[in-house]
């Protein structure tokens, strides 16, 4: 007795509702106040599970219910679970239900008892809100999310699935095409991901390509993990997809400028090299000759060596306006780009060195079919071929005439132009990494400057382009730029 | 009794230096003779050649070599001279004489043994001086 007090009392203390189960269901009882958490009275309802099953529980928690229930009665199995029961005035109320290993410790019960404590949701935190909650979720952050049943050989989409990949409400995802649903560059990674997945568990989560209905390219995040059965079998996957093309392509709009700044500083940090080293040996020059001329007593060769001051400063202006020109280039890299043609260009060129042309016999084969013009800074162009050609003429063989074939060419999205000629040639083995350095010459010629192979590669670069040089010792030489 | 340096070699293609070393040679007395090679293939065709005939007499002391040069540059030009020299049976003493200041190259110049010393343009006329008293005995 003492012990069906202590009950009572904590029963109260609860102040929730409960049933008495018994062996013989006819027996059963619900407290008063489940009824009174119902709204209802006790003559309108039929105390049994069936009853129960049927006409107050909803629908979604039937079955589990079910099964909780009888593996208590008959098992003495405890369970925990929420369910929704309609009130009188046609609401759902959300329990959670308990059973006897809820009760403290020094209470035990001969009885079996169920307990039902009623969840008082907030006024804007019912189900009905959450689900409202969820949409806006993956609404605003246009997540949709996915599963892949292996058994039912099955994929289905949410709807925002559906929304960012732009495919009907209505839309049944394909499992054996699911490839088509990545980029065609994606479809292997996706395969690998979905495959590692499936055969050794592997969760995802990953940056992607994908495919929308209407043929547009973006961006996703898409993680998944495995989804197992009792006996620990992988079943399917389960997943999001998150549309994150805007960030992605902002991005790899950065990684692109930062590639550029890196490119920019790292010829920058020549130039000054470039810079610091030739006027370096113009004023030692000069400094030497300082000490000289204090050095010396005789008046007579005092001034001879004054003379010579004239020379270097000579220097000195012309290395200052090479290095002006470097400059220049990269100054003029936003100058106005216009629609030139490579002939019209050409002919500027020859005309400028025709005497040239006409000493050194030289022909010049052209070939602009593939590509007639080209977007491009006029002066860069001109310079570029006038450059090119007179490299030509100048390290010509000595045996024959020079050759020289200027030919346009596109290949796939690459557009370019080959200069080839007939000339001595350079040895790549020797000079490879210096050809496009600055006062680097490669031939003994006393006219070498060194500056027109460099001048020509920075005026290609700063426009984004690229060149390169293929050539053999007495057959030729090869440029190929590629705009 | 003192001996004066008989040969100096300077590899390096700025005239100007070259000739205001040259004017600083001259009036300070210091070498007999001085030869000039405007790259390090030059040069080293020529220390290729002596190895054939062998005139001690035609082989410098004293090598000042310059980094940055068309053709064949310092680096190329002491790979080179460094697998010949000991071939040439005479001591010579290698400096090299740049406008580089780029601490790599210093680094880089120090590594090899053939190098006597890395000298930064501009030399003084007393950097000259006594690197030719050092060898004269």
């Amino acid at each position: 007795m003492l012990q069906n007090e202590l009950f009572n009392n904590v029963i109260q203390d609860l102040n929730t509702g409960y049933w008495e189960l018994h062996d013989n269901p006819k027996r059963e009882r619900w407290s008063d106040k489940f009824y009174e958490n119902l709204e209802y009275a006790k003559e309108e309802l039929k105390a049994d599970l069936d009853y129960f099953l049927g006409q107050m529980i909803h629908k979604e928690d039937i079955e589990v219910f079910r099964d909780n229930f009888l593996n208590y009665r008959r098992n003495n199995v405890n369970f925990k679970q929420h369910i929704k029961i309609l009130t009188k005035t046609g609401n759902y109320k959300l329990f959670r239900c308990a059973t006897n290993d809820e009760l403290p410790v020094n209470i035990k019960s001969e009885d079996k008892y169920i307990f039902f404590f009623e969840i008082k949701l907030e006024p804007d935190q019912d189900i009905s809100k959450d689900n409202f909650y969820y949409k806006e979720t993956a609404q605003m952050t246009a997540t949709g999310s996915w599963y892949v049943d292996f058994q039912k050989r099955k994929s289905y989409w949410d709807f925002e699935t559906r929304r960012i990949l732009e495919y009907p409400d209505d839309y049944v995802p394909s499992l054996k095409d699911s490839a088509n649903y990545y980029a065609e560059d994606s479809q292997q990674q996706a395969a690998d991901l979905f495959f590692n997945c499936a055969m050794a568990g592997t969760p995802f989560n990953t940056e992607i390509k994908m495919v929308t209905a209407n043929n547009r390219v973006f961006w996703v995040r898409a993680i998944g993990k495995p989804v197992y059965n009792e006996s620990k079998e992988i079943i399917g996957i389960r997943g999001v997809f998150q549309d994150i093309d805007d960030i992605k392509r902002k991005e790899l709009r950065l990684q692109k400028s930062i590639d550029i700044i890196a490119s920019q500083n790292s010829r920058l940090f020549n130039f000054a090299h470039i810079v610091s080293h030739n006027l370096r040996s113009h004023t030692s020059n000069l400094s030497l000759l300082v000490q000289l001329i204090e050095d010396i007593d005789d008046p007579k060769e005092k001034m001879a060596l004054i003379q010579q001051i004239k020379e270097i400063s000579s220097s000195l202006n012309i290395t200052i306006e090479h290095l002006n020109e470097i400059v220049t280039i990269h100054t003029n890299r936003h100058q106005e780009r216009k629609l030139i043609k490579f002939q019209d260009a050409l002919k500027l060129v020859t005309n400028g060195i025709s005497q040239m042309i006409a000493l050194s016999n030289a022909k010049i084969n052209v070939d602009f079919s593939e590509l007639a013009e080209i977007n491009y800074i006029p002066a860069y162009l001109e310079s570029i071929l006038l450059n090119l050609i007179t490299n030509a003429i100048k390290y010509k063989h000595q045996d024959r005439d020079p050759i020289i074939d200027i030919k346009t060419y596109v290949e796939g999205n690459k557009r370019g132009l080959k200069i080839t000629d007939n000339g001595r040639g350079i040895d790549m083995k020797l000079f490879k990494d210096k050809i496009f350095g600055m006062y680097k010459t490669f031939h003994y010629n006393e006219d070498a400057v060194g500056i027109g192979l460099f001048l020509t590669k920075n005026q290609v670069e700063s426009l984004d382009g690229s060149i390169t040089i293929e050539s053999e010792v007495d057959k030729g030489t090869t440029f190929i730029i590629e705009f | 009794m003192s001996h004066k340096i008989g040969l100096a070699c300077i590899i390096d293609d700025d005239n100007m230096y070259v000739n205001l070393v040259k004017k600083i040679i001259e009036a300070k007395n210091l070498c007999q003779n001085l030869m000039v090679f405007k790259n390090g293939k030059d040069a080293l065709n020529y220390f290729e050649a002596i190895l054939s005939n062998l005139d001690k007499k035609s082989i410098p002391e004293i090598i000042f070599l310059d980094l940055n040069m068309p053709v064949m540059d310092g680096w190329e030009f002491l790979d080179n001279f460094t697998k010949i020299k000991n071939k040439l049976g005479k001591t010579i003493t290698l400096y090299i004489v740049s406008s580089s200041i780029n601490p790599t190259d210093i680094k880089r110049a120090r590594k090899i043994n053939s190098v006597k010393d890395y000298l930064i343009k501009p030399v003084t006329i007393e950097d000259l001086e006594s690197i030719f008293m050092d060898h004269t005995i």
